[in-house]
């Protein structure tokens, strides 16, 4: 096949899974063009609907905006795809004085690196799709509201555990959609049963349980971090509605009025492609939307049984009180340079 | 001679349907005689959102009412009583274990895991008082539970041995007729029973049996053995029941906010008070 048929055939979704251990790329698999049927070659569960289930990575090689520098350009080529993702899992991490190098946090050891591991690869310049690639600006009322969020709680980080954040109260990780790509572990699990399709994030062993027969949503009081999903299947693909949402989760600066759409179908045997839409009318303009690979790992997830290990926590606080006793301003980030 | 081959079949049914009886199981379970519907897969459909409706959470045991932890709570916190589901009503302690319950016992409303929102361990996840919700396929069926998102996920296609210790273990899962056997391994020491101080060591391995017994209710058994802890097996059993309300639905239960002033109230700040956005 010419490289100029190859080109355009994965052009609309020149979506690839990269072992970097395996120390060779996978080809990119020779996709057919948005609209064309694809029902020959995905494979279903018994029950008759698309099979999307198994472990996978959102780990990516993908920035979620586009670098500044390459302007409109949404697509490399499979070429400058392949030198960017080359160039993006040999970067060496940060060395200054407070890095996880400084205090020999060594991730490697742990195989925890981006390259010891699969990620997703794509021929987009970032997850963030349009010509842009970029987030939209917030409105500025919403501005207003994350500036007096930010300092009211200056001077306070380390009151108690509610002004330590989510992640570090061990309460909530990202397991609420949209997926984006976590650090280490970025692993889900997709799950399929009778009228069901569950998404497991490992961190913090999260499970969205999704009805797909596009059912009506909670009352709008019901609020979760995870947010309320109704799916239904639009020929081979799973589409997910997501409401209810608290405030608390925050992507990118939302809030509770947070409306994500997903789309997710198979790609190839290796990777699934993953699409969102993201609506937030008291924070964006318009919405917006992103696309990324979900490349498929052997599994199985780990269990993070984040509270029961939490020793983060308790250190922390502990620390900030010793350095108060000892009329000190407790502020753990002047130590790492910000 | 056609009378007599009667009446003797006629007293084999009634003698197993009082053995049956006498063991606390109906004769229908005993029987295999209910057929569960099936999965498109040819297997018993398990799919569903299921409950305990039992006091095993508190006592496993049978055991009477007690006062719960707070006076200003009361009633609503006292301890309910429970015929208990311990086949036989007797945990098997080995001397030293015995004297641990106990000490574990007296001290319940401190160091029952349960009250930090720590993870449940099994069998203790499929009795709690929050419903938990079964995905199932040729591959994995997915153990999801209200509380505190925990989640299991038993391999159906190649059971394989667990790697390291965890907190709800390492599940491998088979069909034997009409029933999901499932064998857990790698459990780890740090969780309870139940409310009472009902404990085990890491040596811990559980076999659960699930079989539908109606449409909407599952028979649940689970075999404990743990030769560190216990002189012999034991077994639980109970039924598991199908949220059947056309709005049932795993709702979002994140408790490890609410034991937070009880984990680090005594680090905070002086001056500031619990959280007041904790669940919202």
């Amino acid at each position: 096949m010419s490289n100029r048929l190859i080109a355009s055939a994965i052009a609309l979704t020149g979506l690839v899974a990269v072992s970097a251990l395996a120390q060779t790329q996978s080809k990119p698999a020779l996709l057919a063009k948005e609209g064309a049927s694809k029902t020959a070659a995905a494979p279903k569960t018994p029950e008759g609907v698309p099979d999307l289930s198994g472990f996978y990575t959102t780990s990516t090689t993908v920035p979620f905006e586009r670098p500044k520098d390459l302007g409109a350009k949404e697509f490399f080529t499979p070429e400058e795809a392949a030198a960017y993702t080359k160039k993006s899992l040999a970067a060496k991490a940060p060395t200054g004085p407070g890095t996880y190098a400084d205090v020999h946090y060594d991730m490697a050891q742990f195989g925890l690196e981006k390259d010891q591991n699969k990620v997703g690869t794509s021929i987009r310049t970032s997850i963030v799709t349009g010509p842009e690639g970029r987030v939209p600006p917030q409105l500025p009322a919403a501005r207003q509201r994350a500036a007096a969020k930010q300092a009211a709680n200056r001077g306070h980080e380390f009151d108690g555990p509610e002004n330590r954040g989510l992640p570090e109260q061990c309460i909530y990780w990202n397991g609420a959609p949209p997926m984006t790509s976590g650090g280490y572990n970025s692993n889900i699990q997709i799950s399929q049963g009778k009228g069901y399709v569950a998404i497991t994030s490992e961190m913090i062993h999260e499970t969205r349980i999704i009805p797909t027969d596009n059912s009506a949503h909670l009352p709008s009081s019901m609020k979760m971090l995870l947010g309320d999903g109704r799916g239904h299947w639009e020929g081979d693909t799973l589409v997910i509605d997501t409401t209810n949402f608290s405030d608390r989760s925050s992507f990118r600066g939302s809030d509770e009025n947070l409306h994500v759409v997903e789309r997710i179908s198979r790609a190839n045997a290796d990777t699934l492609k993953y699409e969102f839409t993201v609506t937030d009318p008291t924070v964006w303009e318009k919405s917006w939307s992103g696309e990324m690979p979900l490349a498929k790992i052997d599994g199985p997830l780990f269990e993070y049984a984040c509270t029961e290990g939490n020793y983060g926590m308790p250190n922390n606080l502990s620390g900030a009180r010793a350095d108060e006793a000892k009329g000190k301003v407790p502020n753990g980030r002047a130590a790492l340079g910000e | 001679m056609q009378t007599r081959l009667r009446s003797l079949s006629l007293t084999k049914a009634l003698a197993t349907l009082a053995v049956a009886t006498l063991c606390g199981i109906p004769a229908a379970a005993q029987n295999a005689a209910y057929r569960a519907p099936r999965t498109a897969d040819g297997k018993p459909d398990l799919n569903g959102i299921w409950q305990a409706l039992n006091a095993a959470n508190w006592d496993i045991q049978a055991h009477g009412a007690s006062a719960g932890p707070s006076f200003a709570l009361a009633a609503d916190f006292a301890v309910p009583p429970g015929p208990g589901v311990v086949e036989g009503n007797d945990i098997p302690y080995l001397p030293a274990a015995l004297e641990q319950r106990k000490k574990n016992l007296a001290n319940r409303f401190k160091d029952d895991p349960e009250i930090k929102c720590y993870l449940p361990g099994v069998p203790r996840a499929n009795y709690m008082p929050y419903p938990f919700q079964i995905i199932q396929s040729q591959k994995n069926i997915l153990m999801a539970y209200e509380y505190a998102n925990a989640v299991r996920n038993v391999d159906m296609v190649k059971a394989s041995k667990a790697p390291v210790d965890s907190w709800m273990g390492w599940s491998n899962g088979h069909w034997e007729g009409e029933t999901l056997v499932v064998d857990v391994t790698g459990l780890n020491n740090k969780t309870w029973f139940d409310r009472s101080g009902n404990f085990h060591s890491d040596a811990l391995h559980v076999v659960e049996r699930y079989t539908m017994r109606s449409p909407d209710v599952m028979n649940y058994e689970a075999t404990i053995e743990d030769p560190k802890t216990f002189s012999r097996p034991w077994k639980i059993s109970m039924p598991l029941y199908r949220h059947v309300e056309k709005n049932a639905q795993i709702l979002e239960f994140k408790c490890v906010e609410f034991a937070e002033e009880l984990l680090y109230g005594s680090l905070r700040k002086k001056g500031t008070g619990p959280n007041a956005n904790a669940g919202k």
